[in-house]
């Protein structure tokens, strides 16, 4: 393959400053000062400033190609920066006289250090767990929006509300089950003697601001109609993380009567919520 | 290439830019049957989006690009071609250098290839051995 970077979407490499000639004619003079070097030739830094001259013009091969991994979830920037250590590699590897193109001979390298980076992030294990959260995102936005709107979203709506993109969003819902996942409520341990949390508390909530305190401040208001059993008994479920069977104990009542208590006492809160 | 153990999933979309999201959705599900990792998966994905924008450079306003899949237990071959009305001048392969070194440092086999019909990219990733 002879690839000649004319392409739109392609770095602006062949523009006048720096055309294909102008890379070959950079390389034979870097290769010259390298070889001086090596015989022994007192070090007068060319070697150095024509290797510097090589990143700089083809930093824009090194952009273009990080860009198209950006989606993965790890920064540009970071992208950017270990991209770069590929393209050094390559121009100090680069031989003029295997006759390809310098681009042709580095864009291996380029990405090769970019994915050696995302596996040595752990990336691979960490991108299902952000779908995951991403797909309890999706189902939280659905319900909310569709309260809201009075019908079921589009999503485009979803795309705006949680700032994904469409793509990653039906990613998030089609396969976000698919991947073999630890469950949310796997159990983490907890610190001596607090008790443990599931995976699930450590999710993140998609809109934590005013929305969930102006929830939290009608959900107080609507605990005033439960009885004070009713309340006892959803403090101990919801706040404590106590089981049923061990309010059950507690209150000195079947778990059956927990289970209806309970049940009885969403329903009234339910209620509530939705006549504000 | 009909085989009895590949599965062949077959798409075709228009050649416009805003129609690769629905074929790299549709391809990642398709590997996502096979025992890939996350990591293959998301190279897959970035392979195909490479190869559409290949072809949507040959095709003409009304183009269709088709994507076949062909899954076998351990091998994921992905065809993309079209551009009924495209006009080859020159050497096809110089314009579409970058994308197909992209593809090459994702995938497993590429091959490239102009066709009376349009150009034709073909290219494969096994499953890697855990």
């Amino acid at each position: 393959m002879t690839p000649r970077n004319t392409d739109s979407g392609g770095p602006q490499q062949d523009d006048e400053r720096w055309d294909r000639r102008r890379a070959r004619e950079a390389f034979a003079k870097f290769s010259h000062a390298r070889v001086a070097l090596e015989r022994g030739d007192a070090d007068d830094g060319t070697h150095e400033r024509l290797r510097e001259e090589l990143v700089v013009a083809h930093l824009n091969l090194v952009r273009f190609l990080a860009v198209k991994f950006a989606n993965r979830g790890e920064a540009l920037d970071d992208l950017i920066q270990v991209g770069t250590v590929g393209l050094l590699k390559a121009i100090d590897r680069f031989d003029l006289e295997r006759g390809v193109e310098f681009t042709t001979y580095a864009t291996p390298t380029i990405v090769g250090e970019i994915k050696r980076y995302f596996r040595d992030k752990g990336w691979a294990v960490k991108v299902p767990r952000r779908l995951q959260e991403l797909n309890l995102s999706v189902n939280r936005a659905v319900e909310r929006l569709t309260t809201k709107l009075g019908r079921s979203p589009t999503v485009t709506e979803l795309s705006e509300h949680l700032g994904a993109t469409q793509e990653d969003i039906l990613e998030a819902q089609e396969l976000g089950q698919a991947y073999n996942l630890l469950s949310l409520d796997t159990e983490v341990a907890g610190e001596g003697d607090k008790k443990a949390h599931t995976l699930a508390d450590y999710v993140g909530q998609d809109d934590p601001g005013l929305e969930m305190l102006e929830d939290r401040a009608n959900l107080e208001r609507a605990f005033a109609v439960l009885s004070r059993r009713e309340r006892i008994i959803l403090f101990l479920r919801f706040y404590e993380s106590v089981s049923q069977t061990e309010i059950a104990k507690r209150l000195n009542v079947s778990q059956m009567h927990v289970s209806r208590l309970q049940q009885k006492a969403l329903e009234k809160l339910r209620e509530v919520m939705q006549e504000r | 290439m009909a085989d009895a153990t590949r599965d062949v999933v077959e798409l075709q979309i228009p050649a416009k830019a805003e129609w690769v999201a629905v074929a790299r959705l549709a391809v990642a599900a398709v590997a996502n049957r096979l025992d890939f990792s996350v990591e293959d998966i998301e190279d897959i994905r970035l392979a195909l989006a490479e190869a559409c924008t290949s072809v949507i450079r040959h095709a003409g306003e009304g183009d269709p690009i088709r994507i076949r899949c062909e899954a076998g237990p351990d091998e994921l071959s992905v065809t993309v071609g079209g551009g009924s009305s495209v006009r080859l001048q020159g050497d096809v392969r110089s314009e579409d250098g970058l994308g197909l070194i992209i593809i090459q440092s994702l995938m497993d086999t590429i091959e490239y290839r102009a066709e009376p019909s349009g150009i034709v990219l073909q290219m494969a990733k096994r499953v890697e051995k855990r």
